[in-house]
């Protein structure tokens, strides 16, 4: 398989999870299946990445306010996914040579990015959800 | 090293999961909890259930702790072409490291599942159970 840059695999990711948040309400309706957040149902407290199954689904069906509502988080996955497609043409027409490494000093720096982005999520989300009681059974298995 | 990229990795995890999903399933229409038509009252779940399940945590444990700990390979990782070696040696890890491997992926899932969102942009492709146990899934 060709090899992709971060941006383009995070993009790819991204439509994965637009398609899948098309269809997702159509399947938790006729099964009652659900993904709890582990830490939020042992713990009662949220994580950075509560909110983005609600976010995803508010963002396919155009509902910018929504999503941002949700987790904000989704909308610089949209952003990824549009800077990306163009990437990913542009790569596989050979306009642009294939992705060189990140050096050790770009990698730290996004690393420390990414970490400052999720703190930022976190706090959003622990002000939007608030700290609950935990309720291990949502993990259990239902049918 | 040829690292296995994330998409083979979830198509592999994914027939794993297909593989022990019958007896998932079978647990729950032939064992499963059941409501007391007249009294209305719910009964846990009978015998077959735990046969099922136990059927199920045996299979994947074959596959997924055994099979890949010994060859590299689960049954998924083979369909998928991928291997899961050891970091610093490239060799299979054994099972007894597998299982640990498995039992590490909790702090892939406890963080809203974003640790086996990892390999997207980790350089050696790895999650964070991958991480913990100095393993890396490669192309085979």
């Amino acid at each position: 398989m060709r090899e992709l840059s971060v941006p383009e695999r995070l993009g790819m990711f991204g439509l994965g999870v637009a398609l899948a948040a098309a269809v997702w309400p159509s399947v938790t309706d006729a099964t009652a299946l659900a993904v709890p957040c582990p830490l939020r149902t042992l713990t009662g407290v949220p994580c950075p990445g509560c909110g983005l199954t609600t976010a995803a689904i508010a963002l396919v069906r155009g509902d910018l306010v929504g999503a941002a509502a949700a987790n904000p988080l989704i909308l610089g996955l949209a952003g990824v996914v549009l800077l990306a497609m163009p990437l990913f043409g542009l790569r596989a027409l050979g306009a642009i040579p294939p992705p060189v490494a990140w050096s050790v000093r770009a990698r730290r720096r996004t690393g420390w990015g990414a970490g400052l982005l999720a703190l930022a999520s976190w706090l959003f989300q622990l002000h939007r959800l608030g700290v609950t009681e935990p309720d291990p059974l949502q993990l259990a298995p239902s049918f | 090293m040829n690292y296995a990229h994330w998409g083979s990795r979830v198509g592999a995890y994914l027939v794993d999961t297909l593989v022990v999903l019958p007896f998932s399933v079978l647990a729950v229409v032939f064992g499963g909890m059941s409501t007391d038509a007249e009294t209305g009252q719910v009964s846990g779940p009978g015998p077959l259930y735990y046969v099922f399940i136990v059927l199920a945590i045996l299979l994947n444990g074959y596959n997924r702790w055994y099979l890949a700990g010994k060859t590299g390979q689960s049954w998924g990782k083979k369909a998928l072409g991928i291997s899961l070696v050891n970091e610093a040696t490239n060799q299979p890890i054994g099972a007894g490291k597998a299982f640990l491997r498995e039992l590490a992926h909790f702090v892939d899932g406890i963080i809203c599942y974003i640790g086996y969102l990892f390999p997207l942009w980790d350089a050696k492709k790895q999650t964070i159970a991958d991480k913990i146990v100095k393993t890396v899934v490669v192309s085979a």
